[in-house]
């Protein structure tokens, strides 16, 4: 891990300079979503320091989100952009905030592990989420604080693309912070945590004490994705605290893949780009989400980055020739299932929604047809159904093919496989 | 007094309510040590089942059918997604029941909407069992309560006293052991996770027509539910249900006191100088009622961290 190739230096470069030139080709409302993205990644990092790699796995990170998210708007409404904080440093606000509120919950949380652990984070989050509202002064109420971003250092931080390059600014920052933090001799050991807690303390090391430091740094960086929030949005509401944000962290960082360090970023981008996409197309966005979860659950544990890693040291291993067509016939596979399930959930959707159903009985009892990617289909026509089952079949008939020929390449192969397991066995235990 | 009675029965009910979910899931963790995420969602299966059946067959065949179509769903999600992810470990189970969870709500919010349906209790139990001074106390809620302590007592002859009830609990005390003596361990894990889930699923169909039915109702039970195995130890039922006591209780009495911690601090002359002090000091104890439950499991992990009557770690 240490020694950083040329190939990744070279990509890391190239996409660091693609995001510095976004915002020149790119549409302020995509700009916008662009710097969502971002802070959805820096929070997705934070997550996955303390769930990927210290093991711990927590369903109320939004806390410490919201915790930033809070500070920072009151340190804006207290300096006005100026004096000790200036606009560009506000992010320090909620770092903090959020160092000190994960050194406390940390502090509870990490006396237990495993799913005791989980629970825990849960009902600290359920505890803020329910005391927030009522805390008038710190939360504002029902309706929020508001605040304005002030002009600093000859900067104005009217338009989107200023707020885009601060934003970008601190999450590169931050993500850079947090793979330094890895490289540490603590970060070895919050590896370790989660490999084997017993065998740290056997070693004489200070496991409680350990979690915390690991609990508080994930929440200072989550701190700072909140902080970047407020900074966006102007405005900070007690809703950050929902369990549906700790939950989307959740859902982004594995579909992503925790074991890999820039795994959660990958899918916390991916998924937030595909939310702002598809969120006028369809209401059941969220249920697509739970469905790529669970199904990346099931079927790849490693996630994205894990599919994106293995193809590459197979593809070294076997050469791309064989393992190109493989890929091809997943891809289409994939894309069946994604047609056959989108074509289902759309049409349930609509054929049990209100205002269908109002229709409906406008219309005299019967089904009148409903419009869906251009076509009126007839929901009682079996017809109707037989097209998603249709792909649905075909995608698996194809999915199902493509795993086949990958199982019969490995096995006709077993040399160059083990090449490809060392390989991926050096990259784990780089020490 | 009246209040003191009222706020009893309506706490130890809502506790029995909560010990209905969370026997379940304390028995299912207990056996396989698999926290059940998208156990409040059986809950939530169960009152919306119990809603959509109640229509074509009825109010008391729904109440029977519809637990037994969750028990149905629960063995499925056994039988095909959680022991397909058993070898990656209990985190990957509990992430997994996690995603469940939330494809249920999804789907509940695309068949019946994102807002509550309107099940109710049928005119025949609508009717109130006693007077106490000028108020009169809903059947419903007897009958609620008398469900769950007949459930409880049926759990604890059957896991006490019957021979299946024997190899469960070799299965959850020694796995392997039991397996070797020929018992099929995996089937017994498929049963108790099915039947804990159609009680939960009982407790959904029961309590909804009390309750609000509305897709919010898993996770806003589910925490609680989750609170209540974390106190009473994970994983025993008798500590389940005096934990689902106490916090039914403590919640129950909470909403009706309103007072708050500057008026304690009057007492000793402090009353002034809280009251401009402000924030967490003058909050009315009966608006932080949803937030107890939590200070108390922070404190139990705190004082004595294996729950009320756990003893595993």
């Amino acid at each position: 891990m240490t020694n950083v190739s040329n190939t990744q230096k070279t990509l890391l470069l190239l996409g660091t300079g693609a995001l510095l030139a976004l915002p020149l080709v790119l549409s302020q409302s995509l700009v916008n979503a662009s710097i969502q993205m971002l802070i959805a990644v820096l929070f997705a990092a934070s997550f996955n320091l303390l769930s990927g790699q210290g093991g711990m796995l927590s369903f109320g990170h939004a806390a410490y989100f919201g915790i930033g998210s809070f500070a920072t708007v009151h340190a804006m409404n207290a300096f006005g952009g100026n004096g000790l904080l200036p606009t560009p440093l506000l992010p320090l606000a909620g770092g903090a905030l959020g160092l000190v509120a994960g050194l406390a919950a940390g502090w509870f949380a990490t006396k237990r592990t495993g799913v005791y652990f989980a629970m825990i984070t849960l009902a600290l989050a359920e505890l803020l989420h329910s005391l927030a509202p009522h805390l008038k002064g710190w939360f504002g109420g029902e309706a929020g604080l508001s605040t304005m971003r002030m002009p600093a250092w000859g900067l104005t931080f009217g338009d989107s693309n200023q707020v885009y390059y601060l934003t970008l600014f601190w999450v590169l920052l931050s993500l850079a912070l947090l793979y330094l933090f890895t490289l540490t001799p603590v970060g070895r050991l919050t590896l370790g945590l989660r490999e084997n807690a017993n065998r740290l303390r056997f070693l004489g090391y200070d496991t409680h004490r350990l979690g915390v430091l690991v609990f508080a740094v994930s929440a200072m960086f989550a701190g700072i994705a909140g902080a970047l929030q407020a900074l966006n949005m102007e405005a900070a509401n007690y809703v950050v605290f929902e369990s549906s944000a700790s939950a989307a962290v959740v859902l982004n960082s594995y579909i992503g893949g925790v074991k890999l360090f820039l795994g959660p970023a990958l899918g916390a981008a991916v998924m937030t780009f595909f939310g702002y996409a598809v969120s006028d197309l369809t209401r059941s966005w969220l249920l697509y989400q739970g469905i790529v979860f669970v199904l990346v659950m099931m079927f790849m544990p490693t996630g994205l980055a894990g599919l994106i890693k293995s193809f590459a040291t197979h593809g070294k291993a076997y050469g791309l020739r064989p393992l190109l067509p493989i890929a091809l016939v997943f891809i289409i596979g994939t894309l069946l299932l994604t047609g056959g399930t989108v074509f289902t959930v759309e049409m349930l959707q609509r054929f049990f929604s209100q205002d269908y159903r109002s229709m409906a009985a406008l219309n005299g009892g019967g089904w009148p047809a409903i419009p869906l990617f251009g076509r009126e289909w007839d929901p009682v026509s079996p017809l109707t159904w037989l097209v998603p089952a249709a792909l649905l079949a075909a995608g698996i008939a194809t999915v199902r093919l493509a795993n086949g020929r990958w199982l019969r390449l490995k096995d006709a192969a077993p040399a160059a496989e083990a090449v490809a397991h060392a390989a991926t066995n050096v990259r784990r235990n780089p020490a | 007094m009246e209040y003191l009675i009222v706020s009893l029965l309506n706490g130890a009910i809502y506790g029995l309510l909560l010990f209905m979910v969370s026997a379940g899931l304390t028995l299912i963790f207990g056996m396989m040590g698999v926290l059940n995420f998208a156990h409040a969602s059986f809950y939530m299966l169960g009152a919306y089942f119990a809603y959509t059946l109640q229509g074509a067959i009825g109010f008391w065949p729904a109440i029977v059918v519809s637990p037994i179509l969750v028990g149905l769903v629960g063995v499925a999600v056994e039988r095909f997604f959680l022991r397909r992810v058993h070898h990656h470990g209990h985190a990957h189970e509990l992430l997994l029941t996690f995603g469940l969870s939330f494809i249920v709500a999804e789907l509940i919010k695309l068949f019946f909407g994102n807002f509550p349906v309107d099940y109710r209790i049928p005119a025949s139990l609508d009717f109130a069992a006693f007077q106490l001074g000028v108020s009169s106390y809903p059947f419903y809620r007897v009958f609620m309560g008398g469900i769950a302590v007949a459930m409880f007592a049926v759990i604890y002859l059957l896991l006490t006293y019957t021979r299946v009830g024997i190899v469960v609990r070799s299965a959850i005390y020694k796995p392997r052991m039991a397996e070797a003596l020929g018992h099929n361990v995996p089937l017994v894990f498929m049963g108790v996770f099915g039947i804990g889930a159609a009680l939960a699923g009982l407790a959904g169909a029961v309590a909804g027509a009390f309750y609000t039915t509305n897709p919010n109702m898993a996770l806003e039970l589910g925490v609680m539910v989750f609170v209540v195995v974390v106190v009473g130890g994970l994983g025993s039922l008798e500590g389940a249900m005096l934990a689902s006591l106490l916090i039914g209780l403590i919640t129950a009495f909470s909403v009706g006191i309103d007072r708050s911690l500057a008026d304690l601090l009057a007492l000793f002359g402090a009353g002034a100088w809280a009251g401009e002090a402000g924030g967490l000091l003058t909050l009315k104890l009966s608006s932080l009622a949803g937030t107890i439950p939590f200070a108390l499991m922070l404190l139990i992990l705190l004082v004595r961290p294996s729950g009320l009557m756990g003893e595993k770690e």
